[in-house]
């Protein structure tokens, strides 16, 4: 049980790649905190159901005051954060369009919920890893900022910033024992996502292991760098997207 | 016991960062093969005094035959091959100097060790890899290849060259599920290893994790991108230094 008793929050809990994350923790013992701008009780319901520990609640993680009311109830519920997984992202519900022609509402929200949101988070989390000298905070980025994905600059532009936030990030709280990564996911198709079979054949065919990317690919990287295993690592990005693209 | 009666090859088995691989690897149940120019008999010892199994060879990496033979000893012993640490390298002796004043013999010396070396335990353990559509190989850079350290640039290419080789290696042999990633690790000081006190301290410094790095701090990664939690990671660069540099 590599994080049996550990306190973990994933935001956006309530989704299928969130799901993944907290299956995994929760399998290890761990206390999973699942906050969702949308409903996480089934998520919280399927680890109970397996004998562990959820909790979630309503968070807008754009707005700092709902940041702050999620985090300090977890402390109080769990003792203390261990472990932040910024999951949370605006991308299913994203208006798509050239650059050129969307509008500034739109954009600031990408900027709002990604940006912003990781960073509250990681604001509200800090005190509590500070106060143990210790703590792990994965901001889940994106391989679309890797490649520059296509008719939705803000979701790209987003994930892009995550990369050099986690490093500023990284470098502030080096001396409290509190790691920073960032992971970039390839595409995933999450169960029950329909997708254009000729789009998917060609971005398979990108990839050094040529199959379709799922949840559970992003889990083992995820708990890795929330493990002491990773503890002289930060400020790193890891990619997973089965080999198509290579960082650095 | 996450490696239970796996094969795994260290080469340069014999040194400070490979024992301390060695010994994280049997603990979990692996059966290791620890090549070496040098002698790995204290290794082999220590890991058979704990109850695991381990034999160590004379192997010159850089020598295709030499190779070969030692890989096919492993697969006499062991049945197989499913992880091989590229971990050999012409370090600890190389000569030092400005690139100007370099010699044609010690700059193909380092090249011959660390990239010929490399490409050749791959080249010979890919077969068995194959058959069992399963591998896990891992090349060991350094981060003098993201810092272009100064003075010993035989050394700093052959590191960047693995960082190449790696892509390429993905690609290739992705279709039978066998990944290659590179982990770059910062300056280790390794046990009993005399440094400059006062370099350490500015080397310290310039981390996010502002301590001297030690061989432990690269077992994780090491572990971990040999084991299945990293199964759709690959072609990737782990740098694993304290959070220095940041790569991408």
């Amino acid at each position: 049980m590599r994080f049996d008793g550990k306190s973990v929050i994933i935001t956006g809990g309530g989704g299928k790649i969130g799901k993944a994350y907290a299956m995994g923790f929760a399998k290890e013992g761990a206390k999973v905190a699942l906050p969702d701008i949308a409903s996480a009780d089934h998520v919280v319901k399927a680890i109970q159901d397996m004998g562990g520990t959820a909790i979630s609640m309503a968070c807008d993680v754009s707005n700092e005051k709902s940041v702050k009311a999620m985090v300090d109830n977890v402390a109080k519920q769990f003792g203390s954060v261990d472990v932040l997984v910024n999951n949370a992202a605006y991308f299913m519900t994203v208006k798509k369009s050239v650059f050129w022609e969307m509008e500034v509402d739109e954009f600031d929200k990408a900027m709002a919920v990604n940006v912003r949101g990781s960073w509250l988070c990681a604001k509200a989390a800090f005190p509590y890893m500070k106060q143990q000298s210790k703590g792990k905070i994965i901001n889940i980025s994106s391989g679309t900022a890797l490649n520059g994905g296509q008719n939705y600059i803000h979701y790209v532009t987003s994930k892009g910033a995550l990369i050099a936030m986690t490093r500023a990030m990284a470098r502030e709280v080096g001396d409290y024992g509190i790691c920073v990564n960032t992971v970039s996911p390839g595409f995933v198709v999450t169960e029950g996502r329909q997708v254009d079979p000729a789009f998917n054949a060609n971005r398979v065919g990108n990839r050094a292991i040529k199959r379709v990317q799922v949840e559970n690919d992003l889990v083992g990287t995820v708990m890795f760098l929330a493990s002491p295993e990773s503890d002289f690592m930060t400020g790193q990005l890891l990619n997973v997207d089965g080999g198509a693209h290579f960082v650095g | 016991m996450r490696f239970k009666d796996k094969s795994v090859i260290i080469t340069g088995g014999g040194g400070k960062i490979a024992k301390a691989y060695a010994i994280a690897f049997a603990n979990e149940g692996a059966k290791l093969c620890l090549p070496d120019i040098a002698s790995a008999d204290q290794i082999v010892k220590t890991v058979k005094d704990m109850g695991g199994t381990a034999i160590s060879m004379a192997c010159d990496v850089s020598n295709e035959n030499s190779v070969k033979a030692m890989v096919s000893e492993t697969v006499k012993q062991f049945g197989t091959v499913d992880i091989l640490i590229n971990n050999a390298a012409y370090f600890m002796s190389v000569w030092k100097g400005p690139f100007w004043e370099m010699t044609v013999e010690e700059f193909d010396k380092a090249m011959a060790v660390n990239v010929r070396g490399s490409w050749l335990c791959a080249k010979a353990v890919a077969p068995h890899m194959q058959k069992q559509k399963s591998g896990k190989i891992i090349n060991i850079s350094s981060n003098v290849a993201l810092t272009g350290n100064p003075n010993y640039i035989h050394y700093v290419t052959s590191k960047g060259a693995l960082i190449a080789m790696t892509r390429a290696m993905a690609k290739e042999l992705g279709d039978w599920n066998i990944c290659v990633n590179t982990v770059t690790p910062g300056f280790v000081v390794t046990e009993g290893r005399q440094v400059d006190p006062e370099y350490e301290k500015i080397r310290a410094q310039q981390r996010s994790v502002k301590r001297t790095q030690v061989e432990n701090d690269l077992v994780g990664t090491v572990l971990f991108l040999s084991s299945s939690e990293s199964d759709f990671m690959t072609g990737q660069l782990l740098n694993v230094d304290g959070g220095f540099h940041f790569v991408g």
